[in-house]
């Protein structure tokens, strides 16, 4: 599965892929992580607040190619997007074990991603650093087999995510 | 030396490691504290309360790889309701894995809004293994990094420090599966349901 996860709505040109699936988490109602670790502990691979994020982590787990479209606050994602981020922990369980040298956790059934990360906004080059170094280690977390960073400004959105989607049809 | 506001931006801040973390630094610090949990409605009353403060800690965990939501909302409330008078701003982290390192992310992000923001940056704490180290015989290293966080922001001799459990990454590894374990059974949960590879569809 092909995933567009964005905060935004987009205009996206699909020729004849109805592989990709989009979401835009700005329609949607997801309120933020507790951090009850219920999803590791009383119902492990469930989340217990049964907002619409349970209908978007499945989807993160199961997708082979992702694109995720957010706005840049402070050098990381903004609030939309870095909430969902925060609600898909029950993709992973609550134990530990060596990835690269480092302790993470171990990742339930979740493909190995090709990601490509788009960050809009007005970012400045010591923003856009603290981003790439972000998804370098989003992409441990996060089961991302090779990723690509992506910065445009708002109104080069659409363009931009229809010039990466062009890529997957090809 | 100053009066502290400590704020706790864990998302589960009444029942967080954050809060006691902040409990040890108020502890430590010698001149007055006041602490108070960020929650969802509360923004501008601390925004407000701000200005009579010469330093603020951030007290919080770090959440997918960087500052966890909730403080973020508040920092960008914050952004437009600046205090008149702007304090230095330090940070305690805390994170669940073992390398201290991991947070070093969420601590440039808030480097990053201060200077965007025209605040001093102060001190930094980062804690590996941060979920379980005050319930370990490890406890007591937390406990003198605090101190020195205290002592630091309280000379205005800044410092980033950090701790965490001294461990080689397997037993650190065996610890985490009994502790993660222990949480289940607590739950009725075994470690064989907590391992499952299924997530809802
Ligand atoms: C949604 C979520 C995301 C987390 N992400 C990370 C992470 O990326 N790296 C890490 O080391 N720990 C991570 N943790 C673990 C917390 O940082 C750790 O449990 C911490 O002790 C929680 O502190 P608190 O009780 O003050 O909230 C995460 C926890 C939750 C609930």
């Amino acid at each position: 599965m092909k995933l567009i996860l964005s905060d935004k709505p987009l205009k996206i040109d699909r020729k004849n892929d109805d592989t990709i699936t989009f979401i835009d988490l700005s329609a949607l109602n997801i309120s933020n992580c507790i951090g009850c670790f219920g999803c590791w502990t009383k119902t492990p691979g469930k989340c217990v607040i049964r907002d619409d994020a349970t209908m978007v982590y499945p989807k993160i787990a199961a997708s082979d190619h992702l694109l995720y479209v957010s706005r840049i606050k402070y050098g990381g994602y903004d609030t939309v997007m870095k909430t969902m981020l925060e609600r898909a922990i029950p993709v992973q369980q609550a134990f530990i074990r060596m990835v690269n040298g480092e302790t993470h956790h171990v990742q339930r059934a979740v493909v190995p991603k090709k990601a490509v990360i788009l960050a809009y906004g007005e970012i400045s080059e010591e923003e856009q650093e603290l981003f790439r170094r972000l998804i370098t280690r989003n992409a441990h977390n996060m089961n991302f087999e090779s990723y690509h960073v992506r910065f445009c400004t708002e109104d080069a959105v659409d363009e931009t995510v229809n010039s990466e989607v062009e890529k997957w049809e090809k | 030396m100053g009066k502290m506001m400590i704020l706790n931006g864990s998302p589960r801040a009444p029942r967080s490691n954050s809060k006691q973390y902040a409990q040890i630094f108020s502890e430590k610090y010698e001149s007055e504290t006041e602490y108070y949990n960020i929650s969802k409605n509360n923004h501008l009353e601390l925004c407000e309360k701000m200005a009579g403060f010469s330093h603020v800690l951030l007290v919080f965990p770090l959440y997918a790889d960087a500052i966890p939501v909730t403080l973020l909302h508040f920092l960008k409330t914050l952004e437009q309701h600046p205090p008149i008078t702007k304090p230095v701003i330090s940070v305690l982290i805390n994170c669940g894995f073992l390398e201290y390192q991991q947070n070093e992310i969420a601590v440039e992000m808030i480097r990053l809004f201060c200077r965007q923001n025209g605040y001093r940056f102060g001190s930094v704490l980062k804690i590996g293994s941060g979920e379980a180290i005050l319930g370990t015989p490890f406890r007591f290293l937390v406990v003198k990094k605090i101190k020195k966080l205290a002592v630091s922001i309280a000379t205005g001799k800044y410092k980033t420090l950090h701790v965490t459990m001294p461990l080689p990454r397997r037993m650190f590894i065996a610890a985490s599966t009994r502790y993660w374990t222990e949480y289940g059974r607590k739950n009725g949960i075994t470690k064989e349901q907590m391992e499952t590879m299924q997530i809802e569809q």
